[in-house]
């Protein structure tokens, strides 16, 4: 067992966890923050996406006691005094998603694509995207989606 | 009001799926809950000689281990070929038992043959890997093209033939074909496909010992029919004492049109161990166990004129039905 203290949407959080616990298993099981999917949980799928001091990681595969200090963002964390986050909206508007399993991980992972760049390329947005698999949609709105939501941010 | 049509109509759900408030079967958690995990085959085609329980029932957080003698016992019926079809002479299909849990033999890699129940995901994980099974493994059958050549891997059905269905009229074909200029001859391969949802399938059963209700929530695109199934055919419970959940569902591509041995299991076990029960599928469960489709060879000719009219089509298909006839499988080839 091992303590940690985490900063997880905004708020601080301590606790004590078996050392093997990973980063999804204490959002999803520990924290009932379920919006983290878990598709595969080998790291393919994309499903578990979530920012660790900004950046976007693969949940699933990320050791909770690693992260000891860290600022986590999830899906739960990007609505911000009641209003969807710009992506949230562009996906909403260009029908980014269908089922919803694979969409959050798509949504954090987008959101840190256009911190690296603002207007990124369909091409850039797909290599990017490389590694957050949709079975619904075919990506074409997803694409669209992450170029509305560039126009906006 | 302005025509729906062309225009942009926001779809309700997605404030939920786009701020992770979603309810996926794995979301939901129940008080006391215990966690499955399914021991399966790793041979294609094996004899089941024995199921040694007694070191992983000692294990850690255990809290029953059930297998195919518990759930014969029980007379619980497992997966049924729901759609009848009829061969080309008007005989009836011919379908294998499929068992909710192995008992006898085992037909695919991934075959369920029993599951672990236990307080933690981990606790269940490490038992089941102490339960040791003997298998006398047998010939299995792989390639699509040899089935009907192969030793009949059920009893009771030559050539491992479930029916032989004809479409159509044998005699104007053949008219056709005997006026053609050309004939026209392709060979086609339609391969097998795993659905492959985003979604892992799961299920979560509840048990009320007072009222004797189950309730499954499950990963599926057509409850009534797991009710159906599970009750008239499973024996699990009576249909009022039944009720089948489907909450968001993550993708399922027709997969999860089909009730599973899993949900049969879980609903009859969570009341024979009094505690609500948790499985979730991993990507390898999905890959092994979710229907797959397809899995065609087919030869087809088309009678063809000089000036390039079509007199008459004919093709000849051999289709995978899995190692069991299941729920709506029988069907897909006739479409």
């Amino acid at each position: 067992m091992r303590k940690i203290s985490l900063e997880i949407n905004g708020k601080k959080i301590k606790k004590e966890i078996p050392d093997h616990t990973t980063l999804s298993g204490l959002l999803r099981d520990i924290l009932n923050l379920t919006g983290t999917h878990i598709g595969c949980d080998t790291s393919q799928c994309g499903a578990c996406v979530v920012h660790v001091d900004g950046k976007s990681i693969k949940s699933c595969t990320a050791l909770a006691a690693d992260l000891d200090g860290s600022k986590i963002t999830t899906i739960e964390g990007l609505v911000s005094n009641g209003k969807l986050h710009p992506m949230q909206e562009a996906f909403k508007k260009m029908h980014g998603l269908q089922c919803g399993f694979c969409t959050p991980g798509m949504v954090m992972s987008a959101i840190d694509l256009l911190k690296n760049k603002k207007n990124p390329s369909d091409q850039e947005i797909r290599d990017w995207l490389e590694g957050n698999i949709c079975r619904c949609t075919g990506y074409q709105n997803i694409v669209a989606a992450v170029k509305e939501a560039a126009s906006k941010m | 009001m302005a025509s729906l049509v062309g225009s942009r109509v926001e779809r309700k759900e997605d404030k939920r799926f786009l701020t992770g408030k979603g309810r996926y079967t794995a979301d939901i958690n129940l008080a006391n809950q215990t966690y499955a995990i399914f021991i399966r085959s790793p041979h294609a085609r094996a004899k089941i000689k024995k199921i040694d329980t007694s070191k992983a029932l000692k294990s850690s957080g255990v809290v029953d281990i059930l297998t195919g003698e518990h759930i014969a016992q029980d007379k619980i019926g497992g997966l049924i070929a729901g759609w009848a079809i009829r061969s080309e002479d008007n005989s009836e299909m011919k379908c294998p038992a499929n068992p909710p849990l192995a008992k006898d033999n085992v037909n695919f890699v991934g075959d369920p043959i029993a599951v672990v129940f236990a307080e933690s995901l981990d606790e269940a994980k490490t038992a089941a890997e102490l339960v040791k099974i003997d298998y006398k493994v047998l010939k299995a059958v792989t390639n699509l093209a040899d089935t009907m050549k192969s030793e009949a891997i059920h009893d009771g059905i030559d050539k491992n033939l479930c029916y032989d269905w004809l479409l159509g009229d044998r005699q104007k074909v053949k008219e056709a074909f005997d006026k053609a200029d050309k004939i026209i001859k392709l060979d086609i391969t339609n391969n097998r496909l795993i659905p492959n949802a985003m979604e892992p399938r799961a299920c979560v059963v509840d048990y009320n010992t007072a009222s004797e209700e189950i309730t499954c929530y499950t990963t599926s695109q057509n409850p009534h029919l797991s009710r159906l199934i599970m009750s008239a055919f499973g024996g699990v419970a009576p249909e009022n004492k039944l009720r089948v959940v489907a909450p968001d569902v993550g993708g399922g591509f027709g997969s999860k049109i089909n009730l599973y041995n899993e949900e049969i299991v879980c609903s009859w076990a969570a009341k024979k161990i009094e505690r609500p029960i948790k499985w979730i599928a991993d990507r390898t469960e999905s890959f092994l166990t979710d229907t797959h489709g397809r899995d065609h060879i087919t030869h087809a000719e088309l009678a063809v004129t000089n000036d390039g009219k079509f007199l008459g089509f004919k093709n000849e298909t051999i289709a995978n039905l899995g190692a069991y006839a299941r729920v709506f499988g029988t069907v897909t080839p006739t479409y």
